[in-house]
């Protein structure tokens, strides 16, 4: 048993916490969330040249290989930005979708690209008729000539607008296979649309009439492109709840900081036991999010059957890092909303985040069953 | 990271003469009652024989060094033991004593080399069984507000006070305690630590009449007593950590009980009622196809992977040394938590089964009712879920200017 990192890990850690610190300061986050001026490429494209981003890419892909809590460290400190994506609904969901479903020409066309930060793939699943299930895609995909013609609208689909490519969940007409199908965002046909309000990077994606043919199917075919993808979100929960972590992290740091230099009543607003209270809940909803996650990352890294595992990181996960920002905003009242201050960038993230890959209402029915309840 | 321990074979080799040993040595018939107000003498005795048996193996405080009577054994090998003591559904000890985990683990800290080798020995061993007496009438959360007091009178103290909430059932050997040894000077500077031998006269133990004690099974303390002593004369060599000195040694047993210590067993209770609910029906369908049972089910569960994974985050710091804060106070304010919840959701789940050790009609042999009695009950003992809020307040850094540190466990 031993529950620290490697020295390896912790010079990862350290080097990301200096990278966001450096290139995504609260001042950059801010501007990336409400551009008053285009946004700045300029983080992102560092993000690239570190090479981070193929942390889960096997080398033969032009990746770094690197283990599951590897992953987890590195998001995690991502998190505590929280710096915005395409990252893990590219470099990691996408990317592990088709090292678990793709055919040996997708893996080496697409992932070292993905590592790279050059193809930015995001995986469009929901629709309006909202769902994590295979029941849930009804966007069609109609056989036509040699290949297929997609019709159909994704919804809250997380990080859309940024995405380079699609990998978007379509049912097949004849036969009812749910697969998947990589297209190229940006082409006739497809309409993406930023979803305003408190969504976090969610958008509505139409698709009409988009043809594609059968070697952008992953793995060539429909059949057996769900559970592909079903096994890669099982791989990439446990990476999004650190990330979450880390954002708990941050935050659960900034309300520390905040009770010892706050002064009402002519003492630090810490030593009020309500205060207290608001600042213990919210170290508990990290902490128990913190080693769900990373147990969970353990046993993918170890290759054991992680599914109860998974179920709970995300339950809890999601569940923690919405707490986690509530019980922040009840530490701060009036400077946390302020958005110059920075905690409503973990707070309108911890929203969207919610849902993504499943509330926790949705984990915790398939925790029952893992369970065999 | 690793979240379990890794075996080694020589790890495996002790594993299977732990098992073969107590196989040879734990006495038949040990029962688990729900409630541990009903072991009975018999039963009591069967436990201390198998605790001298496995005090004389150096088996009972594994790690507690070999010259004190401790088995000398490391980190590796407790936790076989405790795996295979758990998979056979004790703990060890397998009866109530705050002898070795608390008042022993002080004495180590804080006792002279002399008081080492006179009171560890029969600790370890389990020769003795020891009673913790804090708790006062005017002394609860405020623990350092005890008025029992202990006058110097020559070589002896004379103690006079009460306790209360103190002991088990069936009786003790030791009894360690705290006291004002000096009535002038200021909180946490007047106190003094002793271990007391419990035949002395002027002691005298009375049974209290309480909902439930808390605590599992035969481990429990099952009874709570009012203790007084009246004029009661103790050696000072009995004394530990010195005159005035008291909060000291207070401090390494606070951080144990607390939660630092951590934990790798599982929970029984929760076990039992996943049990109950996977065997017994409802309207013709096991309890757990029940959307409503399903549901509260679940939300057991997570709490206590929450609760395991904390306990085991503790247990590893402690056994890395890796510096704690404010651990312990979270994972004891967590299960405590956690078990009042749970009394809820037994309440729900299983309706007014909940609530009877009938054996027609109760659930789970009393294990049930029992843990409705003690969800609400077992918040309070060792510092209530707030006295925990507020130790990691000041741990944290937020309660108090100065950032608290834990108390010293070596």
């Amino acid at each position: 048993m031993d529950l620290s990192l490697t020295p390896e890990q912790e010079m990862l850690k350290t080097a990301v916490r200096r990278f966001v610190q450096q290139e995504y300061p609260k001042e950059t986050l801010l501007q990336i969330a409400s551009p008053t001026e285009p946004t700045p490429d300029g983080p992102w494209q560092q993000l690239t040249q570190t090479g981070w981003l193929g942390i889960l890419i096997p080398t033969e892909y032009g990746g770094e290989g690197g283990s599951f809590t590897d992953a987890g460290v590195l998001f995690e400190e991502l998190g505590r930005g929280p710096v915005p994506g395409p990252h893990i609904s590219s470099a990691v969901l996408a990317a592990l979708t088709l090292l678990e479903g793709g055919t040996e020409e997708q893996k080496k066309e697409w992932l070292p690209q993905m590592a790279k930060g050059e193809v930015r793939m995001v995986a469009a699943i929901t629709e309006a008729d909202y769902g994590w299930l295979e029941d849930d895609v009804r966007l069609t995909a109609k056989k036509s000539g040699d290949g297929f013609t997609l019709n159909g609208k994704k919804a809250y689909v997380y990080d859309g607008e940024s995405a380079t490519h699609l990998l978007c969940a379509a049912r097949l007409e004849d036969g009812n296979d749910v697969g998947l199908v990589i297209i190229p965002a940006n082409i006739a046909g497809i309409t993406t649309r930023d979803l305003p309000g408190f969504a976090w990077n969610l958008s509505e994606i139409a698709i009409e009439n988009v043809s594609a043919n059968a070697s952008q199917v992953l793995g060539g075919k429909f059949a057996g492109g769900w559970d592909a993808l079903e096994r890669a979100e099982a791989k990439t929960i446990p990476v999004l709840c650190a990330y979450q972590v880390g954002g708990s992290q941050a935050i659960y740091e900034l309300s520390v900081d905040y009770s010892r230099t706050r002064h009402q009543f002519g003492t630090p607003i810490g030593r009020f036991q309500r205060v207290q209270d608001q600042v213990i809940n919210l170290l508990n909803a990290l902490d128990a999010a913190r080693w769900t996650a990373y147990e969970a990352l353990w046993k993918l890294d170890i290759g054991r059957d992680a599914a109860d595992s998974v179920h709970l990181a995300k339950a809890v996960g999601s569940e923690g890092y919405y707490e986690a920002c509530n019980f922040a905003h009840e530490v701060h009242a009036g400077v946390g909303s302020m958005t110059e201050y920075g905690l409503t960038l973990h707070t309108t993230a911890s929203r969207t985040l919610y849902h993504y890959l499943g509330d926790p209402k949705f984990h915790r029915r398939r925790l029952a069953d893992a369970l065999g309840l | 990271m690793d979240f379990e321990p890794q075996y080694t074979p020589e790890q495996e080799e002790f594993r299977q003469e732990v098992k073969a040993w107590m196989k040879e040595n734990m006495p038949e018939g040990i029962i688990h009652p729900a409630d541990p107000i009903d072991l009975t003498e018999e039963q009591y005795q069967k436990r201390r024989e198998f605790g001298r048996r496995l005090g004389e193996k150096g088996w009972l405080w594994s790690t507690a060094e070999t010259k004190y009577g401790g088995g000398g054994l490391d980190v590796d090998h407790a936790i076989v033991l405790e795996e295979e003591a758990d998979a056979a559904g004790l703990t060890i000890p397998p009866f109530y004593d705050s002898g070795g985990r608390l008042g022993g683990a002080s004495i180590v800290v804080w006792g002279s080399d002399e008081q080492k080798e006179f009171f560890l020995p029969p600790i370890f061993k389990g020769l003795v069984r020891t009673w913790q007496l804090l708790s006062e009438p005017e002394a609860g959360s405020d623990l350092a507000n005890v008025k029992t007091t202990a006058v110097k009178d020559g070589d002896d103290y004379i103690i006079n006070g009460q306790k209360v909430f103190v002991g088990s059932s069936l009786g003790c050997d030791y009894m360690w305690t705290l006291t004002v040894t000096d009535t002038d000077t200021k909180r946490h500077e007047n106190l003094g630590w002793f271990m007391i031998d419990s035949t002395l006269p002027g002691i005298t133990v009375q049974p209290m009449d309480l909902l439930i004690s808390g605590g599992e099974s035969g481990a429990g303390s099952g009874v709570k007593n009012t203790v007084f002593f009246d004029n009661v004369r103790v050696p000072s060599f009995n004394l530990i950590g010195g005159h005035n000195q008291g909060w000291k040694v207070a401090t390494t047993h606070l951080e144990l009980e607390h939660g630092t210590g951590g934990k790798i067993s599982r929970n029984v209770v929760v076990d039992k009622l996943f049990d109950y609910c996977r065997t017994n029906d409802r309207r013709g369908e096991p309890i757990t196809k029940d959307p409503d049972a399903r549901e509260k089910l679940v939300d057991v569960y997570i709490e206590q992977e929450i609760v395991r994974l904390l306990q085991l985050r503790n247990y590893w710091m402690r056994h890395s040394d890796v510096t704690t804060t404010y651990e312990g106070p979270q994972a004891s304010y967590l299960k405590k938590t956690l078990g009042l919840k749970m009394s809820r959701h037994i309440l729900d789940i299983l309706g007014p089964a909940a609530l009877t050790f009938d054996p027609e009609l109760g659930a789970s042999e009393g294990h049930m009712e029992a843990h409705s009695r003690a969800g609400i009950i077992a918040i309070h003992p060792g510092g209530t879920t707030d006295i925990q809020k507020v130790i990691m307040s000041r741990r944290i850094g937020i309660g108090r200017e100065v950032i608290e540190k834990a108390g010293a466990l070596s």
